[in-house]
């Protein structure tokens, strides 16, 4: 029995030993695969349902920006540095009437599924996003598409001088509808297939072999969702990831030496904050101008931001044509605000230091999110400035800030940010943001000015005029204090020294691109 | 008994009673720091300056400044009254609920005892701090629902204890002398059940405080305690964490606060427990 038991032991024993050789052989021809694939790790802090990125199909809420920005799928039309239109996926464009584009697709371009990017996928798709994304329909406003080989005509049901623009718009992205959106995976024309989604955690993406425009140099990219700025910062260097984006300004320190690299750009990426004109305290205009006058915007950039961005002023930076300083609003005057509000008949009768009038206390509720890293900083910066003037600030910072936006009774004013001029045109901010009919009118603005002069802006083709429009429109919004414009960003995306091609762009949504390599 | 062995004693009675003017003294400077600390704070604690924002420690500021420029000393004393007031309130419910329903279940028994006993093993079953961060999630963020939510696991504890002493005085002669002498129930438990089983659970909760702020800055360190701008060495430190590599002092002022105190408490505790416990005084 005993020298059965011996036997059987040392068989076990030659099994175990067996086995771990072929192991170490297993890990061995893994290893030399490793050396020979080139793989990336990039951490973010924003693709998440927090941000309305919760995968990668643009037909879903804000998922069209990681569609592009992780090279999955490419516009018809694309911003240079410069915010210039140029083409992509198309070839060359006709405007034959205020009503009708002709534009003519690239050839040989075939999405990641094995199909040929034609007229009629392209056809499909864009009937797709009609009806299934929220903003698309509105800012399109698309009544028919044809197809015809490689040829794709629009005709839209009112005069869209800015269609092309927003055709740039990350929803825009191309993919092949009938490959499915199975778990938020499409496939694209982009350098980059995505094989595997997890929402908020990570995506996977693999080289696409059949590249149209040139070949991509990584085999393997994963893009960690990271949302804790520290967490990002510690992952970078430790060298868990080998890019970053969305890295808090105060961490910039620790990568400013010859093991990183900055690609910094400024971008039309607002801090803004929202008014509630349903709640009973942020639609007394007195209040709001009271905010607007109370919120440090020089001391923000300046302190907090470590001057990584600019005061904010309307709705989009100097630089545009439609920007800077060419509109006026309130600055930073916390005496001057005192009497706006005493004026108003805020007054604080009990001495706490916060204003009352009715018997109702001058205390606003302040919604925002902490992934963009900032944001929270911009609440408590503006709490202590805004109770030096008797308004009191409850910041509620939370990942569910989405959800809780549509209980108007939450919250009186919301902090978030935003690329107002993503598409290189004025328009999208508007009609996102300010009609009645805007799917981000979250605080139920209306004005009438605003309503007639976006009529003009919808029919307006010359740039010039359009560009004049924008300026009046940020003027009406200004003087009512439904926005306040604290901030516009400059934009870092931090790598690894070895990691080249990996640079910022103004819209903030071209990121991977055929050329991003890691040596 | 030898006369070297009463010394023995005798100089271990004098070690814990010094021990305990010593630790006793500096809980209640600590105490009295949180009770006076508005006028003990060099700056106002809530006061913006961001032209002197991240100032590293100096004369004028000795902790320094946070982001926003705000003195981290005036911050650390007035999170004190946060921080200590809050873990003594916090302490002082999951006593005195504990203690009530231990002393209830023991003198009451039957079935009550064995529901509320049930109920405390559910409480005792589950991960402290993970069932805490549960609670604080579903009633929200605040200090005020960070202490509802640790009380609400942290009561058991004295349940028990009070339970066990509430049974042990039961059996006692003097006790069967009370009833037969015809007190009333309330009597019973107040004069006679109450002081003799007080001693270990004021040593529980004493030893207590040091856990328990340490929980409450644990939650608000998560995000589920004191709100800004409210100074709470917690949530300072979680505020902050982001500049703990390139501005640490702003990490190390409020997590020192917290190491003084919770050694200070559990000190203390330490000290109180072998006070009240003869045996231990000679270990």
């Amino acid at each position: 029995m005993k020298k059965a038991l011996s036997l059987l032991l040392a068989l076990c024993l030659m099994v175990g030993l067996l086995a771990g050789c072929g192991s170490s052989q297993t890990q061995n021809s893994d290893a030399e695969a490793a050396v020979t694939k080139k793989t990336m790790v990039i951490g973010d802090t924003t693709f998440n349902p927090e941000n309305a990125e919760p995968d990668v199909n643009p037909h879903n809420d804000y998922a069209g920006w990681a569609c592009i920005r992780y090279g999955v799928g490419e516009t018809l039309f694309k911003l240079n540095d410069e915010m210039a239109l140029t083409p992509w996926l198309a070839k060359e464009w006709e405007n034959v009437d205020e009503l009708t584009w002709v534009i003519t697709l690239q050839d040989g371009v075939k999405f990641s599924s094995g199909r040929d990017m034609d007229a009629a996928a392209v056809k499909q798709c864009l009937e797709h996003l009609l009806e299934t994304h929220d903003r698309a329909p509105g800012d399109l406003m698309i009544d028919a598409i044809e197809a015809d080989g490689q040829v794709l005509t629009i005709k839209t049901s009112v005069p869209r001088p800015a269609l092309l623009n927003y055709l740039c718009d990350p929803y825009g992205c191309i993919i092949d509808v009938d490959a499915g959106f199975d778990g938020g995976i499409v496939a694209g024309t982009g350098p980059y297939i995505a094989v595997d989604c997890e929402s908020g955690d990570h995506l996977n993406l693999v080289k696409n072999e059949n590249y149209w425009n040139g070949t991509p140099h990584i085999d393997e990219l994963t893009i960690r969702t990271i949302s804790d700025g520290n967490t990002l910062a510690m992952a970078l260097q430790a060298g868990e990831i080998d890019a970053a984006y969305g890295m808090a300004y105060e961490s910039y320190p620790l990568f400013q030496n010859d093991q990183f690299q900055f690609s910094q750009i400024a971008t039309s990426r607002a801090f803004f904050c929202w008014m509630n004109y349903e709640s009973p305290l942020a639609s007394d205009p007195a209040v709001r101008k009271a905010i607007a006058m109370g919120i440090d915007k020089e001391g923000f950039v300046a302190t907090l931001l470590d001057g990584n961005g600019y005061p904010g002023n309307g709705a989009f930076p100097s630089g545009f044509a439609f920007g800077g300083d060419k509109v006026t609003t309130e600055t930073y005057d916390p005496e001057g605000a005192r009497k706006v509000l005493e004026d108003a008949g805020w007054v604080d009768t009990d001495g706490d230091g916060i204003r009352e009038k009715d018997g109702k206390k001058l205390q606003i509720k302040w919604l925002t999110y902490p992934s963009r890293q900032e944001l929270p900083l911009l609440a408590e910066s503006a709490q202590a400035t805004l109770k030096e003037i008797g308004i009191a600030v409850d910041i509620n910072s939370t990942a569910d800030h989405n959800s809780i936006i549509t209980d108007m009774n939450a919250w009186d004013v919301y902090a978030s940010a935003n690329v107002n001029a993503s598409i290189g045109d004025p328009e999208y901010f508007f009609t996102s943001f300010c009609l009645d009919s805007s799917s981000k009118n979250k605080g139920h603005y209306h004005s009438d000015a605003i309503e007639e002069l976006e009529k003009q802006m919808a029919t307006e083709f010359d740039p010039a005029k359009r560009a004049e429009l924008a300026l009046k429109m940020q003027q009406v919004i200004l003087d009512d204090n439904a926005w306040v414009f604290c901030s516009f960003l400059k934009m870092s995306m931090i790598s690894k020294a070895n990691v080249t091609r990996y640079i910022s762009h103004p819209t903030d949504f071209y990121q991977v691109t055929v050329d991003l390599d890691i040596n | 008994m030898s006369e070297t062995t009463v010394r023995i004693q005798k100089i271990c009675r004098d070690t814990v009673k010094t021990r305990l003017i010593i630790f006793g003294t500096l809980a209640l400077l600590l105490v009295a720091c949180s009770l006076f600390a508005e006028h003990l704070c060099p700056y106002d604690p809530y006061l913006q300056d961001l032209s002197n924002a991240k100032a590293a420690p100096s004369a004028e500021h000795i902790f320094g400044t946070d982001r926003y420029g705000r003195d981290m000393l005036s911050r650390v004393i007035v999170g004190s009254r946060t921080s200590i007031f809050s873990t003594l309130l916090l302490v002082a419910i999951i006593t005195v609920i504990g203690t009530v329903i231990g002393v209830f279940c023991g003198w009451h028994g039957k079935w009550i005892d064995t529901v509320l006993m049930r109920i405390s093993d559910m409480f005792l079953a589950f991960p402290g701090l993970v069932f805490a961060l549960a609670v604080a999630g579903v009633l929200g963020g605040g200090l005020q629902n960070a202490i509802i939510a640790l009380a609400a696991i942290s009561w058991p504890k004295y349940a028990r204890i009070a339970r066990s002493q509430t049974l042990a005085q039961k059996e006692t002669t003097y006790l069967k002398a009370a009833k037969l002498a015809g007190d009333s129930t309330a009597k019973i438990i107040f004069k006679h059940i109450l002081p003799n089983i007080i001693g270990p659970i004021l040593v529980t909760s004493m030893l207590d405080i040091g856990t328990m702020m340490m929980e409450l800055a644990g939650l608000s360190f998560l995000g589920l305690g004191a709100k800004p701008p409210i100074a709470e060495w917690g949530s300072m430190m979680s505020d902050t964490r982001s500049l703990l590599t390139t501005v640490p002092w702003v990490t190390f002022a409020p997590g020192l606060a917290i190491f003084i105190s919770v050694m200070v408490f559990n000190l203390l505790g330490d000290t109180i427990r072998d006070y009240a416990d003869p045996k231990s005084r000679g270990r």
